[in-house]
Order: C-alpha cells, then structure tokens, then sequence
C-alpha cells in the first residue's frame, strides 16, 4: 500500500514536471522559430518580406528536445557515476545540454541567414545577443524538468531503462506532443495574424508573415509573448497528460489481473480521448458552421 | 507540398525485381542465421515489428509545414519523428510492463496501448488547439465525407486552403498508428532483449542477473536505432504528409511493409552478430 | 522546408572529401589504442577527433542525397544513418583489434542494403540513394566508435559493456583481510559502462544531430561549401565537448580534461571561422538596425 501511495505522488509529480517542461518546450520553439512554422520565415525573404524574426533551423522539435534531453540526461548520469548529488548532476547536465542547444541556435540561424544573401535578407547580429540566452533560458527550464522527471522513473518507480535512455524516449516524446500542439498556434495564428481568423492561411499568402509590431518591429520575443497564453499551456498540459497518464495507469493498475489491468485502464482512456475529440470537433462544425458560400473552397 | 515533395517520388506501383531481390534478402538473412546456429524465432519477431513499424507509420496524419498555417490537415510536425515520439512512449510502457510482469502477451499490449494513448492525446490537443483557439473546424482535402462518421468537409474547408485540422478519421488513425508502432517497437525489443538476455551471459562468462542492465540498455537503444529506420523508411515512402488511412498515398502501404521487413531482417542478423561467439 | 535545396557547385570534390573523412576516422580511431600502448589513456581524444572526419564528410554526403529531395525533412536521413550505424558499430566493436575495420564494412554492407530497400522496393529512383545511405551509414558508424572510443578509451567490445579503464570503483575491499581480495576484478559493473547504462544514447543523438545539422542549417541558394564543412566541425567540435565531458565517469581526471581542453579550443576556433564565413557570405551583417524593405506589398 505505502508503495502505491509513493508511486502516486511520483507520478503527479512526474506530472508536474512533465507539464512545465512542455510549456517551457513550446514557448522555447516559438521564441526560436523551430520546426515547421518556421518554414514560412524562411519563405518570406523570397517573397521580398525581410524580417527580424530568428530563423532557428535546428532540426524539428521532435530530434531536438530528443538531442537536448539525452545530452541533459546522460551529463548527469555521468556525473552520478562519479559519485555526484543527483541534483547537482541533473542541474549541470542540463547547463551542459543548453550551451550545445544555444550554439545549435546561433548557427542555425547564421547558416540560413547567410544562404539567403541572394534575397537580400541581413544577419541581424542583434537577434542573436538579444534572443539566444532567451531561449536558453526557457530550454534549460524544459531539460531540467524532462531530465528530473526521468531521474524520478528510473529511481522512485525502478523503470528498467538507464537514465540517458529515458531522456531520449521522452525528449522526442516531448518534442513530439510540443510541436503536433503548438506548431498551428505560432503558424497561423501569430505570424498571420494578419489574415482572417477562423480560417487557414490561403497557400497564396504564403510567406507574407506579420513583420511589424504595434510599434516598431516584431521581435521573436513577442511571439514568446503570445504564445505563452494558449500554446504553451496547450503543450504543457498536452505532455502532462502523456506522462501522467502512462505512469498512472502502470502504477495503480499494474498488479491487477496479471498486468491486464493496465491495458484494459489504457484503453478505457484512450475511448475517453476518442469521445472528448470527438466532442470537440462537432462543437467546433455546430458552433462555427460552414464557411459562406462565397468563400467556398477554390482546390 | 513544398519543393521537397513530389518530383523524386515513384509511382504508386510496386518495383517487382526490386521486391524480390528484397525478399531474397530476407530469406538469405534468415538462413544466415540459421546456418550461424541462432534460433530464428525472435529474427521473425523483428521482421514482424519491423512490418508493422512500416505500417503503421501510415496511419498517422502529419501534415508537415503546411499543416502549421491551416493549410493542409494533420499534425504539424515531422512523420518519421512523430511516429517515433508515439512509439517510443509505447516502448516506455511495454519495457515496463514486460519488466514487471515478464508476460510477454501483456507486455506488446502495453507497447501498443502506451503508443495509442501518447497518439490519442496529442491529437485531440492538436484539434483543441484548432477549434477553440483558432477557431477553424476540422476538414479533410482528400475525401469530401468521413467515412466514419459521415461528415461532409467541402463546406467547411476554408478559402485557398486544403482542409486543416484533424477530422475524426485522421484522429482515428492517428491512434491506430500509435497502437500497431507501439506494438512493433515493443516487440522488437522484447525479441531483443531475448536473445541478449540468453547470449550475453554466455559469451561474457558472467551472471545473468549482473548482465541485465546491459542487456536491457543493448535492446533498448538498438530497439530505437530499428525504429528510427523503419520509421524513416516508411517516411521515405509517404514522401512527406498523409492524412490518414483514407488518403490516397495510404495505398503505397504494401512497398513500406515489404521494405521495413526486409531492412528489419537483415539489421536482425546483424544485431545477432553480438552475441556470436568471436573469441574475443 | 520550403526553400528549395540547392547543393553550391566547386569546392572540394565529394571524393576527395570521402577519401579523407575514411582515413583520418579509421586512423583516429586506431590512435586511441595507443591507451592500451602506453598504459595512460590520454590519447583518447583521437576518437573524438575521428568521428569529427566522419562528420564533416556525411554533411558533403547528406548535401549530394538531399538535393534530390526527399519528401521529407534533412534530419530524417541522419536519423536513418545513426539507426542503422547503431547496430553496425555494435555488433563490429566484437572483433577486438579489426573492429574499426570490421565496423566499416559491416555499417558498408548495412547501408548498401536499406539504400537498396529505399531505392528499389520503396521505388524513390534516386541514382545516388544507394552510395549515399552506404556512406552514411559509415559515418554513423564510425562516428559513434570514435565518440565511443573517447570516452571510453578504448573500441573494444568489453570496454564498452565493462565500466571504464578505471575500474577501481568497487570499494568492498575494506575489510582487512588480504590484500589479493582487491585483484578480484572479475564482476564488473554493467549497469555503469557506456553501453550498459545507455550512455551510448548519447553519443548517438549527438552524432545525429551534428551530423544532419551542417546542411540543414546551411541550406539555401547562398549555401557554400566550405562554411557548411566549417559548420560541420563546429559542431563535430561541440559533440566531442560532451563527450569529454561525459568521458570523467570512465577516464582518469587527466585525461578527461585533455579531452576537454581540445574539443573547446577547436570548438572555439571553429565558431570563429563559422562566423567570419557567415559575415562573409552573408548579404549585410546590422546590428540593431531596422528591417530595409526590398518589395513586398508594404
């Protein structure tokens, strides 16, 4: 029974970590403009739209955060066979995982940049002084957070993988659930906020990205500050549930029926998800409707 | 979709000479196996985990670029990468689970059920995202009515785009594709596991309780090496974005099977040399 | 990605380039026994080393296959490398002083055949996916025997699964019986070598990263070979810091820190190169300017 109650307090506290980490992910990659949405930054100099905008070409999220977090993981795992305090062990992994992180980003967006002198779009040196260590600080928060939950797998709840192992399944899972949830959010909604809401961007719009600010130029730091109040969360609660979820339904229902009990709690939940998605998407045909005929889709 | 997509792809057709030269191999790495005295039960373990790997890389909708401005449904990310998030969520629990309860049953049905509930998740987080902070409702570009849930998409498709969102069939693809990756991550690594829980001691000379963990991190982290493959390779055959299994691409299906299970055989064979006795 | 990958034309030819990256990673990787030689393990950072000519010769690979266009993103082929190059160096770390040897032609034969798997079953028909995923597969592999090797300090199948060359970490031998009971090194310690406690892991998606990074991160019209390569041993330079730094839990204290000093002097030569190329090729290079408006429907 005090084993349970140990295992519950693990897992919402795994919990917890998983769901800061994957708000700091989210906000991280949209400060830095990782991934996907990325692409249009990358476009917009070649529709004749310079910007100042980081135009961070690291791999997508998903490889990443996977980087970030097994080098954050493995530092400590290091250190820890060398008889360091876990926590000092998992705080300079993950200094160590943000330094590599942050030269990833300079010369990412120095590369892309530098290969667009045919657009005749500048380096701006300013938005690697200024936004860099921004980044950095918000990744350092999401690898600490991923590499500490792992530490608590491997330690409190004895998951049979090492830790660095661990770092890496839930550092591309965390990059995974960040990007799938915040990804629409910095596209659409930030970077054309210019365009109609409610609706996609139209492909002939591509690469006309908001450059300016109320007043002045947009800075990739405002894009931090708008997405902080839904894709972030979005994220966050998004790998929150994903960890939470996974260690709950092993932890609590691991011995029943031979092991069966777990399964049989995942599929409960997954019928769950199936049902409240699906209550979701009729909400969004009922309430919104359909498109005006004049609008109707030209492809 | 974007200038990578597209102009390298093949047709839709299977190459026969391709095909069968790929089935030689396998059948070659089988007997190599064989001829080196492995027991080939977990070798056809892995060629079956890689298969379904390949398969069900497909079900999962991904959008890629486009998906992250509303312009095309799916997940905005990578197909390769988001396959392997979901898998290896699913790998997590079925290591567990086989470690917990050593039931080899119970274990891939918590790889699978560990990958469809990552998937579940994230999916209905991305329409959540699109229907209450967006605003834009959900709406396939390949099909005009779910074939699910009857739903009708034209209407609902904004100006200049090809749909967005994650219709129900995306979602229930998207948790399917989770399901069978989890599965056949897992069951790769349990095969795995196997033959290093039974090879390692003996060639080391060393305890098979002491060996554990290094046969555990050996089957983990070349469980992902195979996933990474497998996956990759059934993105090479997507070339980019799906949308689930009602998209047309999702009939390229059989190629990716074919070639998973091939590659999956032969990064078997090689996987088993470890555990040959070298001498050294 | 929507900018369309164009692979810069002159510089170094792709041959050349192969020839040197599979010399210098097989001889690096052998210097590293020069441990074994001496009996001091300083001579590691040969590996890293190594692994960085592999590194900067997959980035000039990865450029020739992904200029075809894939379908899918540069990272995926450098996923696909280190996947396949993670069983290949495994299982050809076995054949003691032959591995790197072994290891190449293993990680030659594997790719040949997921090239052949691509090519012909998946039908993409691109001329160079055979040779391309060869090579890359050999990079993969034999840039995780040299990081392993390292770290490690040696490329030997029993280094890597037992503990490090410091093997003094059993402290059980306090009682004050004899003092032979401290020459019982036959149980190792599994769980803390690099394999063993999956810091292979690591060394993998360090590796996959630095090694899609360079042409990833370069690609566009302006993209020129030789910042690309500078880039590719920036980050070569930057995974091999890491890797010393991981290197402490399996080295001696010297030793460990050689290797870091070595891979931070090259790192920070090569980022002052990477930039000064940047601030070459780059159209403008403003600080705190505001954005100059070339066209548009301002």
């Amino acid at each position: 029974m005090e084993e349970i109650v140990l295992g519950i307090g693990i897992t919402a506290l795994a919990g917890a970590l998983a769901t800061v980490a994957g708000a700091a992910e989210d906000t991280e990659s949209d400060i830095g403009s990782q991934g996907d949405p990325n692409s249009q930054v990358q476009l917009a100099p070649q529709m004749g739209y310079i910007h100042r905008i980081f135009n961070k070409a690291i791999s997508g999220e998903p490889p990443a955060y996977g980087a970030w977090c097994v080098i954050g993981a493995g530092v400590a795992w290091a250190l820890m066979q060398i008889n360091y305090n876990p926590a000092l062990a998992i705080i300079l992994g993950a200094v160590i995982a943000v330094f590599v992180q942050g030269i990833y980003c300079t010369s990412g967006y120095l590369g892309r940049t530098a290969s667009l002198a045919k657009f005749q779009q500048p380096v701006y040196i300013d938005i690697i002084k200024s936004l860099t260590p921004v980044t950095m600080a918000h990744s350092f928060v999401a690898i600490f957070c991923t590499v500490a939950m792992c530490y608590l797998m491997a330690t409190a709840l004895h998951h049979p993988f090492a830790l660095p192992l661990l770092g890496l399944v839930w550092g591309i899972a965390l990059g995974a659930a960040g990007s799938a949830t915040g990804n629409p959010f910095y596209g659409k909604e930030r970077q054309y906020q210019n365009q109609k809401f409610g609706a996609g961007v139209p492909i002939s719009a591509s690469g006309n990205i908001v450059r300016y600010a109320e007043a002045g130029q947009r800075s990739s730091l405002d894009n931090g500050w708008f997405t902080t109040k839904f894709a972030g969360p979005a994220s966050g609660i998004c790998f929150g549930l994903i960890v939470f979820l996974e260690l709950w339904r092993t932890v609590l229902f691991e011995k029943m029926m031979s092991g069966w009990g777990a399964i049989i709690m995942g599929i409960v939940l997954i019928l769950i998800f199936t049902f409240i998605d699906r209550w979701i998407e009729v909400w969004g045909r009922k309430t919104y409707g359909p498109y005006g005929t004049t609008e109707e889709a030209s492809s | 979709m974007s200038a990578l997509g597209g102009a390298a792809a093949g047709g839709e057709g299977i190459n026969p000479t391709g095909t069968v030269v790929g089935i030689v191999i396998l059948l070659v790495s089988i007997a190599a196996t064989y001829a080196l005295g492995f027991s080939i039960i977990p070798l056809i373990g892995i060629i079956i985990g890689g298969a379904l790997i390949g398969f069900g890389v497909h079900f999962v909708p991904v959008g890629g670029a486009p998906a992250a401005m509303g312009q095309a449904p799916g997940i905005a990310t990578g197909v390769a990468m988001l396959a392997a998030g979901a898998g290896l969520a699913g790998l997590f629990g079925g290591a567990w689970a086989y470690e917990a309860t050593g039931d080899f049953a119970v274990a891939i049905a918590g790889g699978a059920v560990g990958g469809g509930l990552m998937m579940a998740i994230t999916c209905m987080m991305v329409n959540a995202t699109y229907v209450f902070a967006m605003g834009i409702p959900a709406a396939s570009g390949k099909v005009d009515k779910d074939p699910i849930t009857g739903d009708t998409f034209p209407a609902y498709k904004s100006q200049g785009t090809e749909g967005h969102g994650l219709p129900f069939i995306s979602f229930f693809g998207g948790v399917i594709g989770g399901l069978i990756a989890g599965l056949g991550g897992t069951l790769i690594y349990i095969e795995l596991l196997e033959i290093y829980h039974v090879g390692l001691p003996a060639i080391m000379q060393a305890d098979a309780a002491a060996i554990e963990p290094l046969a555990i991190s050996m089957a983990g982290i070349l469980a992902i090496g195979f996933f990474l493959v497998n996956a990759v390779l059934a993105a090479y055959n997507i070339t980019g974005t799906i949308e689930g299994p009602h998209d047309p691409k999702f009939k390229r299906v059989p190629r990716a099977v074919i070639g998973c299970a091939v590659a999956s055989a032969f990064c078997g064979f090689i996987s088993m040399l470890i555990v040959l006795n070298t001498g050294m | 990605m929507t900018v369309k990958m164009e692979a810069s034309e002159g510089g170094m030819p792709h041959n050349t380039l192969m020839i040197y990256g599979i010399v210098v990673a097989v001889v690096g990787t052998y210097l590293t026994y020069l441990n074994v030689v001496t009996g001091i393990a300083v001579f590691s950072f040969f590996g890293g080393i190594a692994a960085i000519a592999a590194l900067w010769w997959g980035s000039d690979t990865i450029k020739h296959l992904c200029s075809y266009g894939l379908g899918t993103g540069v990272p995926s082929a450098g996923m696909v490398a280190f996947g396949s190059g993670a069983i290949a160096m495994i299982a050809g770390t076995k054949f003691g002083l032959a591995s790197p040897i072994v290891t190449l032609i293993l990680a030659a034969i594997l790719g040949a055949v997921i090239g052949y798997i691509a090519n012909s079953i998946i039908n993409m028909n691109i001329p160079v996916m055979v040779t391309s995923l060869m090579e890359m597969a050999v990079v993969g592999a034999m840039t995780m025997l040299g990081f392993a090797a390292m770290c490690t300090g040696t490329f030997m199948f029993s280094g890597l699964v037992v503990g490090g060359m410091t093997l003094s970490m059993e402290p059980s031998a306090g009682a004050a019986g004899g003092a032979q009971t401290f020459l019982v090194t036959v149980l190792p310690e599994f769980a803390g070598s690099l394999i063993g406690g999956a810091a292979l892991a690591v060394i993998f998606f360090l590796g996959a990263m630095a090694l899609q990074h360079p042409f990833n991160a370069c690609l566009g019209p302006n993209e020129s070979q030789d910042r690309t390569l500078m880039l590719a041993i920036e980050v070569g330079f930057l995974s091999m810091f890491v890797v010393a730094v991981m290197s402490y839990a399996f080295l001696d204290l010297v030793s460990a820190t050689v290797g870091v000093a070595i891979s931070l002097i090259g790192w920070f030569y090569s980022y002052k190169q990477y930039i000064a190329l940047s601030k070459r090729d780059a159209y403008d290079w403003l600080d705190a300017k505001p954005i100059r408006e070339v066209g548009g429907d301002q």
